[in-house]
């Protein structure tokens, strides 16, 4: 699988071109009676793209991509979408769609459902949705409300994808999919992605399996950003390396590392920072074990010590 | 690994791909408009999206006006005729129900859903309430024309009045084609008002919603008990006419329109 060009490099929050800013939001905030569900949330997404929003249940995401789409409303900050605020603002509502994980539907037949989508979205290709209703083996005629949740899920991602909407909001998309419609689901996204770029934000905690679309990694935690970058730059960016104790001890000195643990006399360490040919020479002289952190373990850490992989985020903005 | 998808070709195959006849054209006559405001042609659209549930919105109200007079037909046929010109029965106020329900319906099951399809929820709430008046104006038609064929057959031969309620629905046609409208149409939004607080704070707000009506009501009537204001209130409803009442309803309709579009706009759901 491949993934596009990050796109990253602010050039004024037009929000109209291609290349200028579609998703603009600084400092935003969400507080409900009892906690805080988003703070000081701060990020741009100029041209198009596949965004990872990435956090744990309750990190922040599904309020974010609702105030995105004008379906919740932030308590301070700004948000501005496609150049202005989205909420209750029909010119910029009409370029985008959110597909939520519990997406809650009329009582409709599937094919309904399609045609509401098809009335609402100017760039509505029934094409693709009569070609992905066949690969999902979704039929048209069924209720919604007979639907096992695979399926509704399923009806979700058809709508999310053939709607084309300037900005597409995915809100964990493929909750209840087995293994292999989630497979279908990736490529489906990519290759429909490749001949039509355009915004994508998608909501996951299935960092790995969707790693390799994503141009761009946004780990919330606790309502705040902990990591932004693009998902190249996080790809080999930090290693875990095991062996020996003094040996990694040795290898580790003096790089940043989040965090250590001693088994007898074996160790294993997560150090950040690329390595080179010495690098990898002198683990095989120390016998240690070099893995690559994946994108998922890399946001649990900055998750855990967002102030130690900041320097991630720095080097990668 | 990376590729830049800027002017990439549409994938292949893409050209062999056939359209499926059931799904409407998509959509660059949307009709949605280019503003940030609602415009008529958005209104339209959310009412195409509403009628796409044509059981919700074209048949129960009818089926359940049909399946009402039957009963009452049924029902007059085995009860004894009595000495009276006007048997009321109270098939009609089925419809009312529904209406209601139509109207929870349209904000719990439909809004979400439009929403998610980029629907601002001014627009949504404008649609909804233009198909209320809509299928209010047909509803009311369908009572006056019945009213008059009702008084033309005797009563459907039984002395049967179903499309006439008294007191209410017992004037002209015009009149009742006006109030049966008024009342379709309070009902369905205050049913939206409802699913609004039902989507907001579940069957727990809709029981506190219901709750403190329940108390503002006896509160009123504890006052009017204190104040010894009964007398007047009975005078006031001796004396309005059947077009005052019609003319009180319609200007609940309005305040239940503004509440509502003033707290669509506000809740989020």
């Amino acid at each position: 699988m491949t993934a596009a060009s990050p796109s990253t490099a602010p050039t004024g929050p037009t929000g109209s071109a291609g290349s200028a800013i579609a998703v603009s939001v600084a400092g935003l905030g969400r507080d409900y009676r009892d906690h805080r569900a988003l703070s000081d949330v701060t990020f741009d997404i100029a041209g198009p793209g596949i965004t990872g929003l990435v956090g744990r249940n309750g990190a922040g995401k599904t309020t974010l991509m609702r105030i995105l789409a004008g379906q919740e409303f932030g308590t301070a900050g700004r948000v501005h979408v496609f150049g202005a605020p989205p909420r209750e603002n029909d010119a910029v509502l009409r370029r985008m769609i959110l597909v939520r994980e519990d997406q809650t539907y009329p009582d409709l037949k599937v094919r309904h459902a399609l045609a509401a989508a098809a009335l609402l979205h100017p760039h509505w290709d029934d094409a693709l949705a009569a070609e992905l209703l066949e690969a999902y083996e979704l039929p048209p005629d069924r209720p919604i409300k007979k639907l096992s949740r695979g399926m509704r899920t399923a009806l979700g991602i058809i709508v999310g994808l053939a709607a084309r909407a300037e900005l597409t909001l995915f809100d964990e998309p493929y909750a209840g999919l087995d293994a292999v419609a989630r497979t279908l689901f990736y490529d489906q996204l990519l290759a429909d992605y490749t001949a039509h770029p355009r915004r994508i934000v998608l909501s996951t905690h299935l960092v790995d399996e969707a790693a390799e679309l994503l141009d761009r990694v946004l780990v919330l935690d606790h309502g705040r950003i902990v990591l932004d970058a693009p998902a190249d730059d996080l790809r080999g960016a930090a290693t875990t390396v095991s062996g020996p104790a003094a040996g990694v001890d040795r290898f580790v000195a003096g790089r940043p590392t989040l965090g250590r643990t001693t088994l007898g006399a074996q160790a294993r360490a997560v150090m950040i920072g690329r390595l080179d040919a010495r690098d990898r020479e002198l683990a095989g002289h120390l016998r240690l074990r070099l893995e690559d952190v994946g994108i998922q373990q890399l946001a649990v850490h900055a998750a855990a010590h967002p102030d130690r992989t900041a320097p991630i985020t720095a080097r990668a903005l | 690994m990376t590729t830049h998808p800027e002017g990439a070709s549409p994938a292949p195959g893409a050209d062999r791909r056939t359209a499926p006849n059931w799904i409407p054209r998509a959509a660059p006559g949307t009709g949605r408009g280019t503003g940030r405001g609602t415009t008529p042609g958005a209104v339209v659209t959310v009412v195409r999206y509403l009628l796409l549930d044509r059981m919700m919105y074209l048949v129960l109200p009818w089926a359940w006006a049909a399946f009402g007079f039957v009963l009452d037909v049924v029902v007059l046929r085995l009860t004894p005729a009595g000495h009276t010109d006007h048997r009321w029965v109270g098939g009609l106020a089925a419809v009312f129900l529904v209406t209601f329900t139509v109207g929870v319906q349209s904000v719990v099951r439909a809004l979400p859903y439009a929403l998610t399809l980029g629907v601002s929820r001014r627009t949504y709430f404008l649609g909804a309430t233009a198909l209320a008046v809509a299928m209010a104006a047909c509803f009311g038609l369908l009572v006056g024309v019945g009213q008059i064929a009702e008084r033309a057959t005797g009563g459907w031969g039984m002395h049967m009045a179903y499309f006439r309620v008294p007191y209410l629905l017992d004037g002209p046609w015009y009149l009742s084609w006006l109030t049966a409208s008024v009342v379709f149409v309070l009902l369905f939004v205050y049913g939206m008002w409802y699913g609004l607080v039902f989507r907001r704070g579940g069957l727990p707000g809709c029981t506190a919603f219901g709750a403190a009506q329940l108390t503002v009501l006896a509160l009123a009537a504890v006052v009017t008990t204190w104040a010894h204001g009964w007398h007047r209130i009975g005078h006031f409803f001796a004396a309005v006419t059947a077009t005052g009442v019609t003319g009180l309803l319609a200007a609940a309709v309005v305040v239940l329109i503004v509440g509502g579009f003033a707290t669509i706009r506000r809740l989020a759901v």
